[in-house]
């Protein structure tokens, strides 16, 4: 149950007020993912730190071939983005994926995160990006791989009273990416699998290829198995259909099995195929 | 007036136990809880249903579904409302809990109801099965099955009541029966009908799901207690939870077929899962079975149709009452039969359509309107450009795309019982026309409608009538809005009660004019002479001297369309005295890797006899086709774990195909204006042709709806498409 709300000027105030209210502060930015807990009453007593508004958290610039992108960024503000279009492919399709045209105009990648749900859509994105995540608290900041940030299910390793401020990502200016989802339907729908794909190719053959998969795991991750059979490579289909295959075994490995393991280790193949056949000899 | 009382439900959360004890004590000591109702307060019969009274308002001695109500909090504001609500002391004793037909009619099990666990059972039968089976090419029999569906209106059940000032007990609510929650509520209350009043409130949607008492009994109990105003609304979880819900069934059929395509014979055993209590079970599991033949002539028939109790939540009324499942399975047969004699679908379909003076599986001899064939002709150009060019079109690798047909035919109006209608209709003294249709309008457009009826028979504007709807306070009972009845049958109560005003009216400007009766007619507010249109006489001026004279001008209209009663071991009879008829057409690609569907297009060919408003008819058509696209592939309620729309998906607007809406037109004698119904037909093809689709593209079947990325992708790799595995991809 909320029990205060209040509204930070800037980020410095935003972090004290969580420091002193810690532990029943919570930071709510689009409230997207916050809203549905509070209505379902998981969340207990607390007070809520708005921080949509904190524009220290809209950072979105290339700095020393680096893309720094603010945690506080929508959805919809990363889809329009001309920087983010030119190197963080990826992430733009991504987010351009996520829920509904509502959702994304106030959702925030920061909170996409920070929610930590194994179906994340930009969480695999961030990741073929390698994503470094900048957080901060009253106490100073750190910078962490993102997959350190990934603690399991909805459980993002947040030191109390911290925030995501930014992520920070390699440039992919150049690269080919692509971003994957199947959903119950068309719109607003979490992903069944989704899978992240940020490739460079080098005279025909496979210079750089990061993949990673969402919803098929405890927390999305890189596919290292269906990097590597890949890397290198002039691919054919049935490298493709080798890769995937890599992949499906990775996540079952992974997640062990499940009631929905039947049809995910067919879907991941799948999936990987479908987005990866534009990287075959006559397609791209 | 002052602020309402809110109202809350304390719900149970056993799906079958007996109540020892409920305590209220605690609850009552919150300072916002004004009163908290249980069973022993209702002063009448605690005992309802729309067909079968089996439901108590509030639960007795023992609660059979997770979500049944068993007290009523009334408090100054809805947190003390909750409060109250989580502190009032239940306890109960499990019983065995059934979740599913079969174990429910298993000898053994507990009985759910003192009559036990099977509500109703629905026979129809004709002519010689065994020996149209030994005479049949070929036969074909499967087993299909369906889910519990949540009607998901826009608006959540919702309203309010307060005591009027001669002390009626006024119920404001959302709802399509208002006269049936009025005689509903006034058996619970022990009063006279007349003593309560329900209003509908503007209501953002029913398919089925607002004919049931929802909030007026709860409403009525708080008024007759409290006299002061109350609220009540459910939220959204509440109406996933306790709201009725789509009948699961598991239908298995025989087809028989001659060589040549046409039907022998037409086996079915239909199964309802109708959930704790009856609601609309008797009808469903009827109408399932007087339509499981399908549009289609058939002369030897054995269907039998079982409605069955579980500790389920309640299944009742949803568009379609039944056939929407029944429909899955005929048309899954016709495509099977299509396919194992080489027969086109839209061929077989047309060798055995129903047309004028067909015999059903009833007996009934149809009358002159029935549009399938026409329905199907307006299909075709359609069907021939899909399977021949745009099936073989480019598409991207590992898609395969399909074409599939599906067909039906609805009776309008209730099955085999009396369902009148009446409309009154008045010429008030300031010479307005003020029509008193009890007919509620839940969005569907029946107002519309029945406006431009009497507008036509009157020859006045509609801006220029006055109309009061749904209103036990005002309007004569119109019946419920459901069964696409409406149109037909109040649409001819209206135009009957119009054309007592006119002819009066044009008596008595005859007698004033002195000009004879045959030459005058009504036009433009006006009575004006049939030669030359200039006016005579207008109605503000007869309404005067009707009042100076005496003369009524307030008529009524009536109508009961002519059925007789199903015979009960055979299920013989007249169920309807009209039938709509529709054939769909839909063209779907697959992801034959993730098991993804895209409905590309559906060409919707609806005889409707005729559109009284082709836009209200487009608006259904459009409508029921998205209702169809989420049964064929998405939605499914799972009693237990479904809560609401975060695990209940229907189609968004992305999901919607292209949709070409066709209006057939085969005038029906003894509809208004040729009218009968389109509100439940828009859905019942849709889901079939999705399916056929998906077989057509895939070349294997799925038999269990909803066609989920699962079954779809297990369909796919049934059928030999692309092999997953080292060395795998296409074979």
């Amino acid at each position: 149950m909320v029990k205060g709300y209040s509204r930070p000027r800037s980020l410095d105030e935003a972090l004290e007020m969580l420091a002193r209210l810690t532990p029943r502060a919570l930071p709510i930015a689009g409230g997207t993912d916050l809203l549905v807990d509070l209505r379902e009453g998981r969340l207990g007593e607390c007070h809520l730190v708005d921080i949509s508004r904190l524009e220290e958290l809209k950072v979105l610039e290339k700095r020393s071939g680096k893309i720094r992108v603010g945690a506080g960024l929508t959805f919809s503000e990363v889809e329009r983005s001309g920087l983010l279009r030119e190197c963080a492919p990826v992430l733009v399709k991504a987010s351009s994926q996520v829920g509904s045209l509502q959702i994304r105009n106030v959702g925030t990648i920061g909170g996409n995160v920070a929610h930590c749900s194994p179906a994340a859509d930009t969480i695999p994105a961030l990741l073929v990006h390698r994503a470094k995540v900048v957080l901060r608290s009253s106490n100073g900041s750190r910078e962490v791989a993102l997959e350190a940030l990934l603690g399991g299910p909805y459980k993002a390793l947040l030191a109390p009273g911290e925030l995501i401020t930014e992520f920070v990502l390699e440039d992919a200016s150049h690269m080919w990416g692509e971003f994957s989802k199947i959903g119950r339907r068309r719109e607003l729908a979490i992903a069944r699998l989704s899978l992240a794909a940020l490739a460079r190719k080098e005279d025909g053959r496979i210079g750089e290829l990061y993949l990673a998969l969402g919803a098929g795991t405890p927390v999305p991750r890189r596919m290292e198995s269906a990097e590597r059979a890949l890397l290198g490579k002039r691919p054919q289909e049935g490298d493709l259909w080798e890769a995937g295959w890599l992949m499906a075994q990775e996540m079952v490995s992974v997640s062990g099995p499940r009631p929905s393991t039947h049809y995910k280790e067919k879907a991941a193949c799948g999936l990987l195929v479908r987005t990866l056949l534009p990287l075959l000899e006559d397609g791209s | 007036m002052e602020g309402p009382l809110i109202l809350k439900l304390l719900r149970s959360p056993r799906p079958h136990a007996r109540i020892l004890s409920i305590n209220t004590e605690r609850a009552m000591k919150n300072d916002g809880v004004e009163a908290i109702f249980t069973a022993k307060d209702i002063p009448g019969r605690n005992l309802i249903g729309l067909i079968t009274k089996d439901q108590p308002l509030l639960a007795h001695d023992k609660v059979r579904f997770v979500g049944e109500p068993v007290a009523l909090v009334a408090a100054r504001d809805e947190e003390s409302a909750i409060r109250g609500v989580e502190e009032v002391e239940v306890v109960y004793e499990d019983l065995p809990a059934i979740f599913t037909p079969d174990e429910a009619l298993d000898p053994g099990a507990v009985p759910i109801h003192e009559k036990g666990n099977l509500l109703h059972r629905r026979v129809v039968v004709k002519g010689d099965v065994e020996d149209a089976l030994s005479r049949a090419h070929l036969v074909v029999e499967r087993t299909y099955s369906t889910p519990f569906l949540e009607h998901a209106c826009l608006e959540p059940d919702a309203g309010w009541g307060y005591v009027d000032k001669d002390g009626t007990l006024v119920i404001v609510a959302s709802t399509q029966n208002p006269h049936y929650d009025q005689r509903e509520v006034a058996e619970l209350l022990g009063v006279e009908k007349e003593r309560v009043r329900v209003i509908q409130a503007a209501t953002g949607g029913g398919f089925g799901s607002k004919l049931d008492l929802t909030v007026q009994g709860f409403i009525g109990l708080a008024l007759y207690h409290l006299r002061r105003p109350v609220k009540l609304t459910l939220s959204r979880e509440e109406v996933f939870l306790a709201t009725p819900k789509r009948h699961a069934m598991k239908i298995w059929m025989r087809t028989a077929a001659r060589r040549d395509g046409r039907l022998l014979a037409l086996e079915a055993k239909i199964i309802c899962d109708t959930g704790a209590y009856s609601s609309y079970g008797v009808a469903v599991a009827t109408r399932a079975a007087v339509h499981a033949t399908g549009p289609y002539e058939i002369e030897n028939v054995r269907v039998e149709s079982l409605a069955v109790y579980t500790n389920n939540p309640i299944a009742g009324a949803m568009r379609g009452f039944g056939v929407p499942q029944v429909a899955f399975a005929h048309e899954s047969q016709m495509d099977i039969l299509a396919e194992g004699l080489g027969i086109d679908p839209l061929e077989i379909r047309r060798i055995n359509a129903m047309r004028p003076e067909s015999v059903t599986a009833t007996g009934q001899v149809l009358g002159e309107s029935v549009g399938l064939l026409e329905a199907l002709d307006a299909v075709e150009p359609h069907y021939r450009e899909a399977m021949e060019e745009w099936k073989k079109g480019p598409r991207r690798p590992y898609t395969a795309r399909g074409v599939g047909l599906g067909a039906m035919w609805y009776g309008i109006g209730n099955t085999g019982v009396r369902n009148p209608s009446t409309v009154k209709v008045q010429l008030d003294e300031r010479g307005r026309v003020v029509l008193y249709i009890g007919a509620a309008d839940m969005g569907q457009g029946s107002t519309t409608v029945l406006v431009q009826m009497a507008s036509e028979t009157l020859g006045i504007s509609p801006e220029e009538m006055e109309v009061v709807i749904a209103d036990t306070g005002l309007t004569p009972d119109a019946g419920a809005s459901s069964a696409s009845r409406q149109t037909y049958i109040s649409g001819n109560a209206l135009v009957r009660a119009c054309r007592k005003l006119s002819e009066t009216l044009l008596e008595e400007a005859s007698r004033l004019t002195g000009l004879p009766r045959g030459e005058l007619v009504l036009r433009g507010g006006n009575v004006v002479s049939k030669e030359k249109p200039e006016r005579l006489v207008s109605l503000a001026e007869l309404a005067a001297l009707a009042k100076e004279r005496g003369v009524s001008l307030e008529f009524e209209g009536h109508f009961d369309p002519e059925t007789t009663p199903l015979d009960p071991s055979t299920g013989q009879g007249i169920p309807y005295a009209t039938y709509s008829f529709a054939c769909q057409m839909a063209q779907v690609e697959v992801d034959l890797l993730t098991g993804q569907v895209e409905v590309r297009r559906i060409v919707a060919a609806h005889d409707v006899g005729k559109a009284i408003n082709p836009k209200g008819v487009v608006g259904q058509i459009r409508g029921g086709v998205a209702m169809g696209v989420g049964f064929a592939l998405m939605e499914e309620f799972l009693p237990g774990s479904t809560r609401s729309f975060k695990d209940y998906h229907i189609p968004t607007a992305a999901d919607m195909p292209e949709v070409i809406p066709i209006i057939v037109e085969s005038s029906e004698p003894t509809g208004p204006f040729g009218a009968k119904g389109v509100g439940e037909p828009a859905l019942i093809p849709t889901a079939p042709a999705i399916l056929n689709a998906i077989a057509d593209a895939l070349g294997e079947r799925i038999y269990a709806l909803p066609a989920t990325l699962e079954r779809v992708c297990e369909a796919s790799i049934r059928a030999g498409w692309p092999k997953m595995g080292k060395g795998g991809g296409p074979r």
